[in-house]
Order: C-alpha cells, then structure tokens, then sequence
C-alpha cells in the first residue's frame, strides 16, 4: 500500500474543521473495521459491508444548540464510498461533494474514498445551516475526485432512476434494498460488486441487478445458482412469470450475471437484459 | 436436514405486494402450533410510566414490572414472586444495553436490582452490566441472569431485541452478524449464558419503531408507549415487541413499514433453534393496566 493510499486518521481529521460558527469540536474518536461496534453498534456492519478502513467522529458543542456530530469513513475505494452513500438516498440533493443527500438534520455525501455523515441531533435552522457548512468545508478540503464504480455504466439510460441506484457487495444488504432471498442464491460473498437499478416502465417499476464476480467462471456458478433457485420452474431458459403475473429474466456475459426483475412483459425483460449486454459488449471494444 | 430456503417469489404467493421479508415472516416461519402449550408473555403498560420528556418514574416503573413478574409467575405478592426466579444463594447478572440514544433506564435497573435484593441476594452477589459482562467476575461466576434492554428497530439485525442483548457475552460480536445476526439463538446455548436466564424485561417505555438508511436513531421514529413485556421466554418476548413496533409502523405511515433489514432471527430462534415460541398462537399474551393505543 502506497503511503497516499494508507488510511490515516490526522489527514482525515485534517479535512474537518474544528469549528462552525459558535460550535466547537471536541476530542477527535476513530474507530477501524474491528472496532467499529463500540461506537454505532450492529449498524457498524453497513459499513464493514464497503470494506470501511477507518472513521474519524468529531462531535461539536454549544450550549443552548443542538451536538452536531461528522463521522468521516475512509472507504479505501471511491467506488466503495459511492455505494455507503447509496445505502440511503432519501433527502433532498444539498449539492456537496460528489454526490450528497439532507434530511432532517442529516446530511451525507462523498467524495474520492470518503463518505461522510455530517449530524445535528435536532434539526434547527441554525443548526442545519452549520451541518451544510461543515459537509462543504469537508468536501471542499478533500483534495480530488473519484471514479464512480464501473457497472453504472452498462445502466440503460431510458427509464432509470438514476437517483435511486444502490451498490453493494453482499446479499444482506440486496436485502436490505430489494429482497431476493433469505440465502446468496447470487453467491455475492462480499467478494462481487452489484447494482440494483430501478427503472419506471410503462407497466409500472422494473428493477435490474448487475452483478460482476471476481472472474467469468464464478459468474457461470451464480448464473447457475440463481437460475436453479428462482426460476426452477421457467419453461423457457432464463425467464419466468412470477406469482404477480411480471417476469423476471436473467443472463450472464462474461463475469456479469445480469437479472431484470418484475417487468411487465416478457419482451420488456428481454429487450432489457439485450441492452444491458450491448453496453458491456461496446465497452469491452474500448 | 437441509432447511427450506425463501425467495422473494415464496412472498410473491402470498401477496403480489411489498413489503416482503420483514412483516411476511412471522406468518411463514413462525405460526405453526407446538405441543406444549402457550408461552406466558405480560405487556403492562401506565400513563405515568415517563413524563413528556422520557424520563420514566421509578416509583410507576417498579409498580409496573411488581405487576407483570406477578402476573408472569401468578403470585400476589412481588417478592414472593421473584423469589419463584431468584433463590438467595444466587449471583445475579443484571444484563443491560447501554446503548447511549436508547440505553436501558436506570429506573428499570433499579426496580430489578431492588426485587432481587428482596429475594435475598446480597448486593455482592449482583452486578448490572453490558459491554463489559465478560470481564465481569460476577458474570463470570453468574448462576443466574435477568436480562432486560429497550426495543428498537435495529440497522442490522432488524430489531433490538432480547435476544441480541446477549451477544456481549461473545468474544467477537462480529462473528453473529451474519445474514442480518440470523443465528443470535445461538450465543443462547453457550455454557456460560445456557439456561441461566430467569426473565427477559423488553423495555417498550420510549420504542424506535423505523430507522431509516445508515440513521440508527430518528426522535421522531420514537414514540412513549409507556410499557414493559415481559416473559421467561426471550424469543415470545421479542416476537410481541416487533408486533407493536410492526403496528406503530403501520399506524405512523398508513401502510406496511417494516424494518429494512429482517428480524428473522426472532423467528429463527424459534424455527431452527427451538429456543422459544414465536408465533402468536403460541402465546398467551396478558395484558395489564393502560390500553389507549396499546396497537397489539
């Protein structure tokens, strides 16, 4: 690991300031992945889920307003920092960092191999004001950009909801977004990298998951896995009409296994999982 | 024997709508009638249980649990009713949840360290404790456990539960989180946690009933249902939390909202590792005091 890529909490800490307005920040608290629980709990494993390096917490402070709390991780991979941003994407776009959520006195956002929760434990005016502060100071201090995961490019464009895509390694968290089943019929092992894209359709909402394994061979066993388990009773290979009278459709290129699920035609399934495999096959002549 | 696995397609035959996992579950996994009769589980519940601040009255909160461990046991008086748990010679581990937004209150540890006093055990011999349990000498040498912790809507395991209260009592909380802390029933038959456990106290004063995203803790998911469940039975305990945490969801958001992630492990403590009943023809729920909003 080169020196630039070590996790290294006074850089970090170097990136929040140390007040805001009349707040003024407390002792510094960093926690690794191994110890993570002794400050958020069972939630710790969100972020153990993106292969989290390190958090530094630094809580402000004045009386009479409420503590605001930022919690900066060092995900070790941009594309890891995008998707603990996707964990939840409820709020209002607050325009910091690359990407950037607010809700009731939280804000999120990442930016490089950062993700950042920045916690007012009441919502005011003031106090919001500071935590957009607070998240624009730290965002501005991170000294650059970077890469959004790779997959997002094999999205079709038509129809997304380009706000809503959630990235992940593990099937607890597929879950937590969208519940597949209650083992890793998709042999995610943490050791895959996923998408789980929704579309608007003309019948209603689709859903498309992508999911690239470390290799084409594993790809094969989860294309295999997934079809044995979901779909056993499909009468055509790779798609079947669910309980709901949708379809679900499913196909593998290369180390992508790619599944369209709850369309509304058996041709919207397809025509799906085609333009999905066009995108690979183009980007693959790149 | 190989388990039967659920997907989403197992929902989909039951209902052709979201939610899935997390309110279909119960019925699915947890419903079948077992052969030794019900499980006694007491909700009690006061209007004075905390004021408009949270804060719980000792004095109401001690009425309170006197009156469910007596309904619990069918005792008419509490002492004599924890002592039907609690034998003198005991040492009693008090295990709590400090937890700093939602920790187990005091007023509770107190009103369960008074009665197991009164039954007869010295100060000494008791110890109430959390992160630290497995380095506690009283922990270590505990003849029996009381284990009592407030019900949340939990990011990982789906709800924080009495179950889940005893993964301190693992060297590496970690090793039980898989698939969402499926297999928490687990830590349940470790010698030094198995069979020891005389009551479970899920607090239900100041419930979190959704946690939305990476936000463990939202005041305005929190509301003052001003009750106690309590129950020998860790896994009828949590299975009748979750049901009103389930219907607050419901009645706050007029439709379905269960937690993100699955409670499955309330239901898997009951199916795959017979540790206690979870489904509700299985309890005989008793209901004491305060009914306006009771949900369940």
């Amino acid at each position: 690991m080169s020196p630039q890529n070590r996790p290294a909490a006074p850089r970090m800490a170097a990136f929040i300031p140390k007040t805001v307005g009349p707040w003024l920040s407390e002792a510094d608290h960093v926690y690794d992945a191994e110890t993570i629980f002794q400050y958020i709990d069972g939630a710790g494993e969100v972020y153990r889920s993106y292969n989290m390096k390190l958090v530094v917490s630094r809580r402000f402070h004045k009386d009479g307003r409420p503590d605001i709390v930022v919690d900066l991780f060092d995900m070790g991979a941009s594309e890891d920092a995008f998707g603990a941003f996707t964990h939840d994407l409820d709020g209002e776009n607050a325009g910091i960092g690359q990407g950037s959520n607010y809700k009731a006195g939280l804000l999120s956002f990442w930016k490089d191999r950062y993700f950042g929760s920045v916690f007012a434990e009441e919502e005011t005016k003031d106090a919001k004001d500071a935590v957009l502060e607070l998240g624009s100071r730290i965002a501005a201090a991170i000294p650059k950009e970077g890469p959004k995961p790779k997959l997002l490019s094999y999205l079709p464009a038509e129809g997304l909801d380009a706000g809503r895509v959630a990235y992940f390694h593990n099937y607890t968290v597929l879950n937590y977004h969208f519940f597949v089943a209650d083992v890793d019929i998709l042999l995610l092992e943490q050791t895959a990298a996923a998408l789980l894209a929704p579309y608007a359709t003309a019948g209603g909402k689709s859903t498309l998951l992508l999911v690239r394994y470390p290799d084409a061979a594993k790809a094969g066993r989860a294309f295999e896995s997934f079809s044995k388990n979901y779909m056993p009773d499909s009468k055509r290979p790779g798609i079947v009409r669910t309980e709901d009278k949708r379809w679900t459709a499913s196909a593998k290129a290369g180390d992508i296994v790619i599944v369209v699920f709850n369309a509304d035609s058996d041709q919207f399934a397809m025509s799906q999982l085609a333009s999905v495999q066009e995108l690979i096959a183009a980007a693959d002549k790149k | 024997m190989r388990r039967k696995m659920l997907t989403r397609r197992d929902f989909l035959k039951v209902a052709s709508v979201a939610p899935l996992a997390g309110a279909l579950l119960p019925a699915l996994k947890g419903a079948a009638a077992g052969p030794e009769g019900k499980v006694r589980v007491v909700l009690v519940r006061d209007p004075n249980a905390v004021d408009a601040a949270g804060t719980p009255s000792a004095a109401v909160i001690q009425r309170m649990l006197d009156d469910a461990v007596m309904a619990l046991v069918g005792e008419k008086d509490p002492v004599k009713a924890w002592q039907t748990m609690i034998r003198p010679d005991d040492i009693v581990g008090i295990k709590t949840n400090g937890w700093g937004k939602l920790p187990t209150p005091t007023q509770v540890e107190q009103a369960i360290k008074r009665r197991v006093m009164d039954a007869g055990v010295a100060e000494g011999m008791l110890s109430i404790d959390d992160r630290g349990v497995l380095r506690n000498p009283i922990f270590q040498n505990a003849t029996a456990l009381i284990n009592a912790r407030p019900a949340r809507v939990h990011q990982w395991a789906g709800m924080g539960s009495c179950l889940k209260n005893y993964i301190q009592f693992v060297p590496r909380p970690s090793d039980y989180h898989g698939d969402s802390c499926a297999d928490l029933a687990t830590i349940w038959s470790l010698p030094h946690v198995k069979g020891k456990t005389r009551l479970n106290i899920l607090v239900m004063l100041t419930p979190l009933f959704y946690a939305p995203g990476t936000i463990q803790y939202d005041k305005q998911y929190v509301w003052s249902y001003k009750g106690l469940i309590v129950s020998r039975d860790p896994v009828a305990a949590d299975a009748t939390g979750l049901r009103v945490l389930l219907a607050k969801g419901r009645e706050h958001f007029g439709q379905e909202q269960p937690p993100r992630m699955s409670p499955h492990h309330i239901f898997l403590a009951d199916t795959r590792h017979h540790l206690g009943v979870s489904g509700e023809d299985r309890i005989e729920l008793i209901k004491l005091g305060w009914t306006e909003g009771i949900l369940i």
